[in-house]
């Protein structure tokens, strides 16, 4: 066949589109006030993929205080500088915003205070807000 | 002339450019929304390019500091008002407004309008993007001439009569009604050929060479901004239209009225309807499907399939229809 | 005579998103005369790499040297270090590292088919193939815990196993591809479109492609039996009975031109889904590191001394990393990374010359650049402009190698 796209054009003008539409059909006019909507309850998101292995998926950094010795070796392999620590308290603190998901911290931590969580949708307007800073 | 005629025809021609520009724009925006259904996306909404425009005229409309300042400016107006003219010669449901002052002849030649606007605004805009694609353009121009106006002519050659150029007489005139086996599959050529000038003439994939946004960063749009480039889109859009209603008001003239047993102006309304929805159906065909099912050409490979590929599909067509006025093989 | 006048394309233009800038003096629509002007944007990324506090930094941030081939260079920086540090690899690490390696040749050569579909104006095959490259990307993210960044390989194995319940899950995804494979084929080399614009076009001879030293799918196309998994196999390789794919295999005989690299490349995904299922199929039980404690690991790489050059098959083709440790030192001592595109960027020229415009972004796209492995000439605006000739770099660079001799 000449022009073999189109038996696959009319099949997929019939078909559910591909695309997820996260997180809405058309994008929203202010994207603000439609997260503002959502939490009312007065508009729906569209949910995003679900996540296809809670185990092995890298999210938003779960960091367990109380076992935390403040023994400084994810601060030492941290690639992107993402962990500060606090000398008085010998506890870190965590920006999310600077974090590149890489868990190598994880992998290093001696007593297993760090975790990889399931949180993804981390955009926000300040870097250094609640949610982007784990201490 | 009383009058009330002339009253009419006033409110009309003032009427039909913004309908044009309405319905072209709504014609793009069922395009896109097809196209991207086609693709497994869910596309834009019908209304983007209606928000397209909006937002075109509230930009800055930027000129280049070595173009001609006067033609770059002046050819977005040209573009669209020459595609709006088109249409008061066209047929659109009812007879055209400006009936028996022009005929298909005239058409072709307004049709050319917007294609020498956009030439001269590309060059005038100095931009070697914009001197490629206004070279571009004139070659698809003058390739895909040859096969549309063999369609054309074959056409008037066929229908008796003096007036048979005229787009009134030759859309109350069904064709398909008059044509005997040859004459069908004759017909059947010249509108596959005239489907395929189509993306030629309103520079769409795969003959859109003049606008390969890959290529040459849309050509002759490169240095177009602002309220110059919403004009530009908005002729697109009417462009579409004048095209779709033409191969409507030669191929397809049928009107629904009769079916429906409608008379006066609910006739002309249902009619109007009908015609609409032919036009959108005309422009799924031609445009749509095309446009997604293939890649873009080469510039030598638009001018070798319009003239040998396609004028010789016309060509065999107009064969078909003068023998089928020597022979009348009829379908008993 | 006709009017020539010279065109630039980049380094911004819609065809190449990435900036380089190749001009073209062009008569008419005939090109004959290309220039290429490579380095518009200077990372710096040896440098970083070499100023981290440890060698385990780096490997993060070898793998963003190139978004897609995120795992070649950290695995190239990897396959260097434990040759210095005389790190043995266990052999299920091995395997797993082969399975990573080809399930990123298959979305790396999925996306390459989805752009080179738009360069040509065929949207509807971009966002086809880019839907069926999905399967591999949701493998991806099952497999590693996201989509792009692996973050898998660490010096002396890898740090994530394959998990029992995900083999089915890659299996599942291998029968897709082999019933996509028809598919794509169908659209990429029946398709009278495609095919008349790329039958014949930006053909690069055996010769040529020997003389300016192409790499990976582009010398395989014109005919060359070279793969760096095939010369020298590194990894779990050598298990595996892999040859360098030539186009003939498939069409029966080799031009050289951009059809011939679809061609190789839509064969090397079938290749890689046989190497996959091999993989699995043999992978064998054990460690996945040999180190498990980084502390020690670090300790260990601080301690030796040495250089070492490593070879890699990326999907662009090959990719060397130079490294060299020194005693007491944490970091990498000196870091060199050559990406395939830099090399393949030079046969531009000879595939230009005689085309037409229309023809440079299919051209340009078919050896898969990939501009951010290849920066390298840092133009400085001081206030005026200063360029450094390749004079000036290679008197640096002496004096560097001396440097490093003492």
């Amino acid at each position: 066949m000449m022009f073999p796209m189109f038996k696959q054009l009319i099949v997929q003008m019939f078909r559910k589109p591909f695309t997820n539409p996260f997180p809405a059909k058309y994008a929203p006019k202010s994207m603000k006030k439609f997260m503002e909507d959502v939490e009312k309850g007065k508009a729906k998101i569209n949910p995003p993929v679900e996540i296809p292995d809670e185990e092995t998926f890298r999210g938003r950094i779960l960091y367990d205080r109380d076992k935390c010795i403040g023994c400084q070796l994810c601060i030492k392999v941290c690639p992107s500088k993402a962990i500060e620590f606090k000398k008085e308290e010998k506890k870190i603190r965590i920006y999310i915003g600077r974090c590149i998901f890489c868990s190598q911290c994880n992998d290093i931590c001696p007593t297993n205070a760090l975790s990889m969580g399931n949180e993804f949708l981390l955009a926000s307007d300040s870097k250094v807000n609640d949610e982007l800073v784990v201490e | 002339m009383n009058g009330e005629f002339i009253l009419k025809l006033v409110l009309e021609c003032i009427l039909l450019p913004f309908f044009a520009i309405f319905f072209g724009l709504l014609l793009k925006g069922i395009d896109r929304k097809l196209v991207a259904r086609m693709q497994a996306r869910v596309g834009p909404p019908i209304r983007q390019p209606f928000l397209d425009v909006i937002k075109l005229f509230s930009k800055e409309n930027i000129v280049p500091e070595h173009a001609v300042k006067w033609i770059y400016n002046a050819m977005p107006l040209v573009c669209l008002a020459s595609s709006i003219m088109v249409l008061f010669y066209i047929p659109l449901g009812f007879p055209p407004l400006l009936a028996g002052h022009g005929d298909l002849v005239l058409v072709l030649y307004i049709l050319i309008i917007p294609s020498l606007a956009m030439i001269a605004g590309g060059f005038a805009s100095s931009s070697p993007f914009a001197t490629v694609g206004a070279q571009r353009e004139m070659v698809t121009m003058i390739s895909y001439e040859l096969p549309l106006s063999i369609v054309i002519m074959s056409i008037a050659f066929y229908l008796p009569g003096s007036n048979s150029f005229s787009l009134d007489f030759i859309s109350s005139h069904p064709l398909w009604n008059s044509v005997g086996v040859l004459g069908f599959a004759g017909l059947i050529l010249l509108l596959m050929s005239l489907i395929i000038v189509t993306p030629g003439e309103l520079a769409k994939v795969p003959f859109d060479v003049a606008e390969a946004e890959t290529e040459i960063a849309e050509g002759v749009m490169v240095e177009y901004s602002g309220r110059n480039l919403a004009l530009f889109y908005m002729a697109d859009g009417v462009k579409i239209f004048a095209f779709a209603s033409l191969i409507v008001a030669i191929f397809f003239p049928y009107s629904i009225s009769p079916l429906l047993n409608l008379t006066g102006l609910y006739a002309d309304i249902a009619n109007f309807l009908f015609f609409i929805l032919k036009v959108v159906i005309v422009m799924i065909f031609s445009v749509s499907i095309i446009r997604a099912a293939v890649a873009r050409y080469r510039i030598t490979s638009v001018v070798t399939g319009y003239w040998v590929t396609v004028a010789m599909m016309a060509l065999i067509g107009l064969l078909l229809l003068m023998w089928d006025m020597h022979y009348h093989v009829r379908w008993s | 005579m006709a009017h020539e006048y010279e065109l630039s394309i980049g380094p911004i233009h819609p065809a190449l998103k990435e900036p380089i800038m190749i001009r073209v003096k062009v008569e008419g629509e005939e090109i004959v005369d290309v220039d290429v002007i490579a380095s518009q944007n200077h990372r710096g990324i040896e440098w970083l790499g070499m100023n981290r506090n440890n060698a385990i930094q780096s490997i993060y941030l070898a793998e963003r040297v190139c978004g897609i081939c995120n795992f070649c260079h950290p695995s190239c920086l990897v396959m260097a270090v434990e040759e210095i540090a005389d790190i043995e690899v266990p052999e299920r690490a091995q395997y797993i590292r082969v399975i990573q390696g080809e399930l990123e040749r298959i979305h790396s050569h999925l996306l390459w088919a989805g752009v080179a579909a738009h360069e040509l104006g065929f949207d509807t095959l971009l966002h086809y193939v880019w839907m069926v490259r999905e399967k591999v990307m949701d493998v991806l993210e099952l497999v590693n815990g996201n989509r792009v960044t692996k973050s898998i390989i660490m010096y002396g194995g890898v740090r994530r196993d394959i998990k029992e319940e995900h083999v089915e899950h890659i299996r599942k995804m291998l029968d897709y591809y082999r019933n996509a494979f028809s598919k794509l084929a169908k659209f990429f080399l029946e398709d009278k479109t495609m095919e008349k614009r790329t039958r014949e076009i930006g053909i690069l001879t055996e010769r040529d492609a020997i003389e300016l030293a192409a790499v990976g799918p582009t010398a395989r196309a014109s005919g060359i039996k070279k793969d760096v998994r095939q010369d020298f196999p590194y990894f779990a390789y050598p298990d595996f009975d892999i040859h360098a794919i030539t186009p003939d295999e498939l069409t029966g005989y080799t031009v050289g031109d951009v059809y011939d690299r679809i061609v190789v490349r839509l064969l090397e995904v079938k290749q890689s889904i046989d190497i996959i299922e091999e993989a699995l199929n043999e992978m064998p039980s054990g460690e996945i590191i040999a180190e498990k404690k980084l502390v020690k690991l670090m300790a260990k790489i601080k301690a030796s001394e040495g250089e070492a050059v490593a070879r890699y098959e990326a999907p662009r083709g090959e990719d060397i990393h130079y490294v060299k440790l020194k005693k007491g030192f944490e970091p990498l001592y000196s870091w060199k990374v050559r990406a395939p595109t830099y090399i393949n960027i030079l046969s531009w020229r000879p595939m230009l010359v005689g085309y037409q415009i229309a023809d440079i972004p299919i051209i340009a796209a078919s050896i898969d650049p990939c501009m951010s492995c290849t920066n390298r000439i840092a133009v400085v605006k001081d206030g005026k402009e200063r360029i450094f000739t390749s004079d000036y770099f290679h008197e640096l660079s002496v004096k560097k190698t001396r440097r490093l001799m003492k």
